[in-house]
C-alpha cells in the first residue's frame, strides 16, 4: 500500500492517510524519479508544472478536442457528438439565461459554462482508477520501487504522478479569481461604475423621502459589509471546491486502506481495498457533479444580484 | 492569512499558471465551442421559425387554393348542367325538327305516292274505258253487223263509259 503524509501542520507519520495539500513539482520530483530507477523523465525543470497542473492541461486539451471534434463540421441534422454539445450547452444557455436573465446571458455563458465544464471533468477525472494512487513513494510490492522522497524525518513521502485539478488551491482560486474579475466587468458594464457603487451601498427596497436619507447610513454599513462579503468569495468559492474534492479523494483513499489498517489479512485487505471504497464512488461521482453545479451556481447568482437594475429588483 | 494560504498549498506561480489554463479554456471553448454551437442553434430556431411561418403561409395557400377548386369546381358542374341542359335542349329542338321534316317527308311521300296512285288509277279507268268503248263499239258493230261511223262510234262509246261511270 502507498503511504501518504500528514498535513495540515500534522506530523508526518508512515501511517497517516492524507495527501499533502501542496503539490509537488517535477524538478523536485526528479531526482526521486532517477533514484527510483523509473527512469529520469526529460520533462524540462519547470517550477510551475505540478502533478495537478498536468491533469489541467490533460483536462483542457480532452475538452478541447472534443468540442472542436464536435463543431468542427456543424450541421442543421447534428451527428452523435455535435448533438451531445448542442445538448449540453443549450441546457446551461437555459440556466444561466433562467438566472442572470436575456439580457446578460449572452456575455455570462461563456465562463459560466466554461466553469461548469472544466470543474466536471476535473472533478470526474479525479475519479480514474491510477490518479492520485499511482506515484512516487515507498516499496509496497515486488513490482513497485523505493523512492526517495521522504520528509525531514526520513518517513516516506507519497507524491502521486496525477491528482485531480479541483483538490489543488490553486486551481480553484484561479477559477475563482477569473470569475471575480468578469464579474466585476459585467457589473460595472452593466450598471456603470457609479450605478455599481450605487448597488452596493444605496437605499434598496425602493425607499424614499425622509425614510431614504434615515436609513442612508445604514445601508452604507450593510454596502461595507456587502464589500467585505464580495472580497471573501473568492476564497469561498475555492475553499468550498478544493475541500469536498480533497476530502472525497481523501475518503476514497483511506477506504482503499481501511483493509490494511484494521490488521486484515494480506488477502483480504487487497478485497477489501475494492469492496470499500466502491459506495463511495458513487457518492464522488456525484459529489463531483454537484460541485461544479454550485461553483457555477453561485457565480450565476452573483452575477445576477450584482446586475439586477434598481427596478427590476422590485417585478 | 499567508501561513494558511501556504498551508493550504497556495503558490503564486502555479496559481498563475492555472489562470492561464482556465483563460486558455475560457477563450477556447467560447471561439470554437460556444459561440458556433449557439450560433448554430439559434440558425435552427431561426429556420424553424421561417418553417412555421412558412407553414401558415402554405397552410393560407392551400386553403385559398381549396377554395378556388371548390369555386372552379362549382362553376364547372354549373357549366356541365348548362352545356347538358342545352345539348338536351337542342337534342329536343333538333329531334323535333327532325321528327317534323320526316313527318312532312312521309306526307310528301304519301302524297305523291297518293297522286301517283290516283293519277295510275285514272290512266287504268281512262284505257279501261276505251277498252270498254272499243268492245261495246265491236260488239254493237258485230251484233248490227252495221259498219259505224266515227260519229256513231263516239256516240256509242260516250254511252258506254257513261254507263260505267254510273
Amino acid at each position: 500500500m502507498i503511504r501518504l503524509r500528514g498535513d495540515f501542520g500534522v506530523p508526518p507519520h508512515p501511517t497517516s492517510m492524507a495527501f499533502p495539500l501542496s503539490m509537488v513539482s517535477f524538478d523536485s520530483a526528479l531526482p526521486i524519479l532517477a533514484a527510483g530507477g523509473i527512469g529520469a523523465p526529460t520533462l524540462p525543470d519547470l517550477g510551475w508544472f505540478t502533478n495537478s497542473i498536468f491533469v489541467a492541461i490533460v483536462v483542457t486539451v480532452a475538452i478541447l478536442l472534443f468540442t472542436r471534434m464536435a463543431t468542427k463540421r456543424m450541421e442543421l441534422i447534428p451527428g452523435t457528438k455535435q448533438n451531445f454539445v448542442e445538448y449540453l450547452i443549450e441546457f446551461l444557455y437555459g440556466q444561466v439565461e433562467g438566472i442572470v436573465g436575456k439580457h446578460v446571458a449572452p456575455r455570462a455563458f461563456p465562463l459560466l459554462a466554461t466553469i461548469f465544464i472544466f470543474v466536471l471533468v476535473s472533478n470526474w477525472f479525479g475519479l480514474i482508477p491510477g490518479v492520485g494512487t499511482i506515484g512516487f513513494g515507498e516499496k509496497t510490492a515486488f513490482m513497485s520501487v523505493d523512492s526517495s522522497f521522504k520528509d525531514a524525518e526520513g518517513h516516506y513521502t507519497f507524491v502521486p504522478l496525477l491528482r485531480p485539478s479541483t483538490a489543488d488551491l490553486n486551481m480553484t482560486l484561479a477559477l475563482a479569481v477569473v470569475f471575480m474579475c468578469v464579474w466585476l466587468y459585467l457589473s460595472i458594464s452593466e450598471l456603470g461604475l457609479w450605478g455599481t457603487i450605487v448597488h452596493i451601498f444605496g437605499p434598496k427596497g425602493g425607499v424614499q423621502g425622509a425614510l431614504k436619507w434615515g436609513l442612508m447610513i445604514v445601508f452604507f454599513v450593510v454596502g461595507i459589509i456587502e464589500v467585505v462579503s464580495i472580497m471573501f468569495r473568492p476564497m469561498s468559492l475555492s475553499l468550498r471546491l478544493l475541500g469536498n474534492i480533497y476530502a472525497g479523494e481523501t475518503l476514497l483513499h483511506t477506504m482503499g486502506g481501511l483493509g490494511e489498517a484494521l490488521g486484515f489479512p494480506g488477502w483480504l485487505a487487497k478485497i477489501s481495498s475494492v469492496i470499500f471504497p466502491l459506495p463511495f464512488y458513487f457518492m464522488e461521482i456525484l459529489v463531483g457533479a454537484l460541485q461544479a453545479t454550485v461553483f457555477s451556481l453561485l457565480c450565476a447568482v452573483y452575477i445576477k444580484l450584482s446586475t439586477t437594475h434598481e427596478g427590476e429588483e422590485h417585478h | 492569512m499567508a501561513s494558511i494560504l501556504e498551508t493550504f498549498g497556495l503558490d503564486w506561480v502555479k496559481f498563475f499558471s492555472q489562470v492561464i489554463i482556465v483563460l486558455i479554456v475560457y477563450g477556447i471553448l467560447s471561439k470554437f465551442a460556444f459561440g458556433p454551437v449557439l450560433a448554430m442553434l439559434e440558425a435552427r430556431r431561426r429556420r424553424i421559425a421561417e418553417g412555421e411561418s412558412n407553414l401558415e403561409t402554405i397552410k393560407a395557400e392551400m386553403g385559398r387554393a381549396e377554395e378556388k377548386v371548390r369555386e372552379m369546381l362549382a362553376q364547372a358542374n354549373a357549366d356541365a348542367e348548362r352545356l347538358i341542359t342545352e345539348a338536351r335542349d337542342s337534342a329536343e329542338a333538333v329531334r323535333s325538327q327532325k321528327t317534323q321534316e320526316a313527318v312532312k317527308e312521309a306526307q310528301q311521300i304519301l302524297e305523291k305516292a297518293r297522286e301517283a296512285s290516283r293519277l295510275e288509277h285514272e290512266s287504268a279507268m281512262n284505257e279501261l274505258k276505251r277498252d270498254f268503248g272499243r268492245l261495246v263499239i265491236d260488239a254493237t258493230s258485230k251484233v248490227t253487223g252495221k259498219v259505224l261511223d266515227d260519229k256513231d262510234q263516239k256516240r256509242i262509246n260516250d254511252e258506254a263509259v257513261g254507263q260505267v261511270a254510273l
